[in-house]
């Protein structure tokens, strides 16, 4: 029997908006949902990045992708045989970002594939996904990306940036890029998926209307006070056990992580899973102050920024983890970080 | 029409930690709530002032009340409580705790059919006072899990005696060890015992036993015809 390759996840780049607007912004505006205000889950970040109305995914995604371009070439990322999207919100609910990014970066994929669930922890989960097809010898090379647009589109509107969510979504994109190689390795990966929580993912909006017919109401995420306990417990439980699952196949204690990179929903989840994990806070990154609830975004950009600042070094366990929705996937992936080229 | 509930109270109520929707509304209350959800809560917080188990054991409440209420039961189901004999006192039990050795351990039992709570009043080396209190309560599935079956309750109270020996003079010469040294343990150990029971009331009810057993039930009609009460 041969011995499975390795895939490694050599680097990744991220990309933030320009506009980034202080909660000010958002605690300024009159509250139509008062109730919800003092709610921990909305308790707003310091600042945010807002997408611009006319920014797609595609348009982030590519400015993320300029980082690996310049680390690696324009030909290693043109050559990329594999690329995984995931659009928090799809610029057109019919056609994914995959072609039109594989377009203008000059990528002839053997696969695109625009990843629709996973959520906040499709980062993970793309992970996963382009290991697999690695593994099985679909090619050699996968870009993944995934970005958020919610912030400056949805939770700007007149009505919606009056609710207590809307000051805590952030919009960002960011790319990872995996290979068949060993200098980087994904040392392991947990999926687990729970379709009985994907029901309790809604929109609303006043009146109500599906979101495909016209209508007066402006379209956000429906929030009730069971809603929020339900997510939270599911959030509390969910990710220290797959990050825990992770752990104990690789083999390494959750207190010994270097790095914990997570989703972001509030500082309630990133408070409890390190006291799950008894892990010190300063190893848990986040950049829920400086970006807010960033979705799947969360997770390469607190990873960028703890390479950058030399948090993480070569040669550190970087353990990836989230959950998505309302509590309908969680997933973990540990890396042995190689270090930037 | 509005009661006058805490009216005799009400201003040392509003400041003193009582929150009810009238002074805390949702917006106020909510953020405790969710700061108390946490993913873990520490060892001590769950165990350190009192120690409670709980576990479904499917066979009837009423026979496993019964078989809880004979002192004798303790002999089958605990992980370490072995040799109960009568004192001279009624209903005063004395049995021997191989956790600490050479250890006596007096037990009194007090029960309640009606709501079906057991409650073991024991102490370590003396019987005069009963300061180790195990307190378990025998629900009726049927009513809290709709099923068939028992939902057993189990709670200690961590009293000080634990922490300290009141009576030292009663311990055997040169024993190492003391009940309360084992507190922090107590919530995996009952648990344990607790599946104890649960294997063997189960076992018992599923193969048409009786759950409380014949050397039980014949030891008891034996005492009363003894002592007259029969």
């Amino acid at each position: 029997m041969t011995k499975a390759p390795t895939v490694s996840l050599i680097d990744i780049a991220t990309y933030l908006p320009e506009n980034r607007v202080p909660a000010e912004w958002y605690t300024s505006q009159s509250d139509v949902d008062n109730d919800m205000r003092d709610n921990p889950m909305f308790t707003p970040p310091e600042y945010r990045h807002h997408a611009a109305i006319d920014e797609s995914n595609v348009d982030m995604l590519e400015r993320a992708t300029a980082g690996l371009i310049d680390r690696h070439g324009r030909d290693v990322i043109a050559g990329v045989d594999i690329l995984l999207t995931h659009s928090q919100m799809p610029d057109l609910p019919i056609v994914g970002a995959g072609g039109e990014l594989a377009s203008r970066l000059g990528m002839n994929p053997q696969v695109i594939l625009d990843v629709h669930n996973g959520g906040c922890a499709s980062f993970v989960y793309m992970v996963s996904l382009a290991r697999r097809l690695l593994m099985s010898g679909a090619g050699r090379t996968a870009m993944i990306a995934c970005s958020a647009t919610a912030a400056g589109k949805v939770f700007e509107q007149e009505q919606v940036r009056k609710l207590a969510q809307a000051s805590v979504p952030g919009d960002g994109a960011g790319v990872g890029l995996l290979t068949l190689s060993d200098t980087s390795p994904v040392l392991d990966v947990e999926s687990r998926f729970y379709g009985q929580n994907a029901k309790d993912m809604t929109l609303e909006t006043d009146p109500p209307r599906r979101w495909w017919q016209a209508g007066s109401g402006e379209g956000h995420v429906g929030f009730n006070e069971g809603k929020i306990m339900k997510v939270l417990s599911r959030g509390n439980r969910m990710v220290p056990e797959v990050v825990q699952a992770v752990c104990s196949r690789i083999g390494v204690k959750p207190n010994d992580l270097d790095l914990l990179v997570t989703n972001q929903p509030n500082r309630l989840l990133l408070r409890n899973w390190d006291e799950a994990l008894e892990l010190p806070r300063e190893r848990h990154r986040d950049t829920f102050n400086q970006c807010g609830n960033l979705f799947a975004v969360g997770i390469p950009v607190s990873l960028e920024a703890a390479i950058d600042d030399g948090q993480v070094k070569a040669g550190d366990i970087v353990m990836m983890a989230g959950f998505a929705h309302a509590g309908d996937f969680a997933g973990a992936a540990a890396i042995r970080w190689g270090g930037r080229p | 029409m509005t009661l006058p509930a805490l009216q005799d109270i009400a201003t040392h109520a509003a400041s003193n930690g009582v929150i009810r929707i009238e002074t805390a509304p949702r917006e106020k209350s909510t953020p405790i709530i969710l700061d108390m959800m946490r993913s873990v809560y520490p060892h001590d917080q769950v165990f350190g002032r009192y120690c409670t188990v709980n576990d479904y054991i499917d066979c009837p409440p009423d026979e496993l009340f019964e078989y809880l209420s004979d002192t004798r039961s303790l002999e089958e189901w605990t992980y370490s409580l072995r040799g109960f004999e009568e004192t001279d006192e009624p209903d005063l039990w004395l049995a021997w705790d191989k956790l600490g050795s050479e250890t006596e351990i007096y037990t009194r039992t007090v029960a309640n059919p009606r709501a079906r709570t057991v409650d073991y009043h024991c102490a370590w080396d003396q019987g005069k006072h009963l300061w180790m209190i195990y307190l378990m309560r025998v629900v009726d599935a049927q009513v809290v899990l709709d099923k068939p079956g028992s939902v057993v309750l189990w709670t200690n109270c961590h009293h000080p005696f634990y922490d300290t020996n009141p009576y030292p003079e009663a311990a055997p010469a040169e024993r190492p060890v003391w009940v309360g040294d084992f507190w922090e343990m107590f919530g995996a150990g009952h648990e344990l015992e607790l599946k104890n029971l649960k294997a063997i009331a189960e076992y018992r009810h599923h193969n048409g036993l009786p759950i409380t057993p014949a050397w039980m039930r014949d030891a008891k009609l034996t005492r009363n015809e003894m002592s007259g009460i029969s």
